[in-house]
């Protein structure tokens, strides 16, 4: 346990560091998807009104969900370079598991503080150039930021283990894009009863899951997905995540 | 009782779609005891890095077994890994952290209480001569400055068993020397060091036993004293002669000439080549070695009578092609 946390302290120092870097990074999207799809598309008429409170718990999904992939793909990247800066926390008395584990929670961190920090940004933004009031329910909120926080960051280790890094740009291209575009982060998982069986299919992404406890949370008034079906998502995705990638991390570290 | 043993150590790496299986280590067993300095010499490829590699606990061993301190390191790795320390091939210092607080967080990693760590890590980076670089980060020093970082990371949590993999390689001489004080240094205060290495100067400098491997297997083990006294004939006579083959026939008759290698030729002087004879000490022996090149039509240049190197050891029992 000493050694995790170590490992944890470690990873967040740098973190902190590098704090003005990843601020930017994690605001960027969401402020000014809310000035195109809050402002700009409404005044046009091009989208309805209800988009503006529909589209901020779904961009807090992407965030989150960019946000802790990103956390654990890069430092991976490095450690799993060349130089193999991995071997000294393999060499750390833990065990293997235990130091994917700290990935994966130092990668959540990331992931939580990015989406509590768009949330508030995004319903300051929106409030000012609309006057539209989003009010989270706080109480639901922390649990489930940390638990997407979790599949976020899991996932970024199942990426980043099994992806060469000179991969990512494919990797975002081809992986995480379509993700987001069907993650029903721009539109409620039950508004898909129009597509009949098809609904179903989007099961099979885990950032639907994400963007439906935030949805849950943070827009309560809107129609979300069943609680025991979100919830055993986030659990059934995070697990099967952690577990592959802790078992790749474990064969590329240890020959 | 030794601190650290190998015992038929054995290491196949599985075939993949690119390469077939290596077995890299094919039944390796030493025993190192406490305050000893233990080199394991060998060409690229021999098996070194990977017998390292498995008493770390970076490598899984195929079969066999390594204890440390009595303690398994397969079967109890996070035991083990407390009383090992490694510094390795590759430079993999933190490049986050400055010097100083990668020392301090490595104390961190292993449970050491803060003024601990905070005064170890001041002390090592005086012994390591990297006070004034506490600040600095790894990747702007120097190599050999690089090295030193390791070493002063590596004895962070006092190891039983400080392993190195080919420390001096790509240092530069002063570098090399200052690293080879730093060890014996260390070897003074009773550290048990385990080194790889493939130079030879380093391996009779540093080390009072050496296992030479080759082929995943150990060649011989010994001080290396006695390594070179069991060389055979046990002594070299170097001459530098011209028209050396006509004369190499004649040589080899000599009783006590055991073997004659061609080294290279001169550069300077066309036709002028130097052989080398392993004797086995004779009276007469000279003598006849004169008459030989004078009677086969051969100049004899130079003459000298040395006691044989490790290298000449190492080449004996390694062979003289290229490995890479």
């Amino acid at each position: 346990m000493t050694a995790f946390l170590a490992l944890l302290r470690r990873d967040l120092l740098v973190a902190a560091r590098n704090a003005p870097m990843l601020l930017t990074a994690t605001l960027t999207q969401p402020i000014l998807v809310v000035l195109v799809f809050g402002n700009i598309l409404p005044r046009l008429g091009l989208v309805a009104d209800e988009f503006r409170t529909v589209m901020v718990p779904g961009l807090m999904s992407i965030t989150m969900l960019m946000a802790g992939v990103q956390g654990v793909l890069m430092p991976l990247a490095a450690d799993l370079s060349g130089t193999r800066e991995v071997d000294e926390r393999i060499l750390a008395p833990i065990t293997i598991f235990g130091v994917a584990l700290e990935k994966v929670v130092a990668g959540a961190i990331h992931s939580a503080l990015a989406g509590l920090i768009a949330l508030p940004a995004m319903m300051l933004l929106i409030h000012q150039v609309t006057g539209v009031a989003v009010r989270p329910n706080m109480i639901v909120l922390l649990p489930l930021v940390a638990a997407c926080g979790m599949v976020a960051a899991s996932f970024g280790l199942t990426l980043g283990t099994r992806f060469e890094p000179r991969f990512s740009g494919l990797l975002f291209a081809v992986v995480l894009g379509p993700l987001m575009l069907f993650g029903c982060a721009y539109y409620p998982y039950e508004a898909l009863e129009v597509l009949g069986p098809v609904q179903y299919v989007f099961l099979l992404n885990p950032l639907v899951f994400m963007s439906e406890a935030m949805r849950l949370a943070v827009t309560p008034e809107v129609r979300h997905m069943p609680v025991p079906l979100m919830l055993g998502g986030l659990l059934g995705f995070g697990g099967l995540f952690l577990y592959t990638g802790a078992r790749t991390f474990a064969r590329r570290t240890i020959l | 009782m030794p601190v650290l043993v190998v015992e038929d150590l054995v290491k196949t790496y599985p075939a993949t779609r690119k390469a077939p299986a290596v077995e890299a280590v094919r039944g390796i067993s030493f025993a190192v005891e406490a305050g000893e300095t233990f080199g394991l010499l060998g060409p690229n490829g021999a098996g070194k890095s990977t017998t390292l590699g498995c008493i770390t606990t970076l490598v899984r061993p195929t079969s066999g077994r390594v204890t440390v301190d009595g303690i398994d390191v397969v079967a109890r790795a996070q035991d083990a890994k407390r009383l090992i320390a490694v510094v390795p091939q590759t430079r993999n210092l933190d490049r986050d952290l400055t010097v100083r607080e990668l020392l301090v967080y490595h104390g961190r990693y292993f449970g050491l209480a803060a003024a601990e760590r905070e005064s170890r890590a001041d002390r090592l980076l005086a012994e390591m001569q990297l006070t004034d670089k506490a600040g600095a980060k790894p990747l702007t020093l120097s190599g050999g400055m690089q090295q030193r970082a390791m070493i002063a990371r590596a004895l962070m949590h006092d190891p039983r068993v400080l392993l190195l993999d080919e420390p001096t390689t790509g240092l530069d001489p002063q570098a090399r020397r200052m690293l080879w004080d730093t060890l014996a240094s260390l070897q003074a205060r009773g550290v048990t060091v385990i080194l790889t290495t493939h130079y030879m100067e380093e391996a009779d400098r540093l080390c009072s036993r050496l296992a030479i491997v080759d082929h995943g297997r150990i060649l011989t083990l010994d001080t290396p004293a006695a390594l070179k006294r069991a060389l055979p004939g046990g002594q070299i006579l170097d001459l530098s002669v011209r028209a050396a083959a006509a004369v190499e026939p004649a040589l080899a008759s000599i009783p006590g000439v055991l073997r004659i290698e061609r080294v290279e030729r001169s550069a300077e002087d066309e036709g002028l080549e130097r052989l080398r004879l392993f004797i086995e000490p004779a009276d007469g022996l000279l003598d006849r070695v004169f008459r030989a090149v004078r009677d086969g039509g051969g100049e004899l240049k130079h003459v000298s009578l040395n006691a044989p190197s490790l290298e000449d050891v190492y080449i004996h029992l390694t062979g003289r092609e290229l490995r890479e």
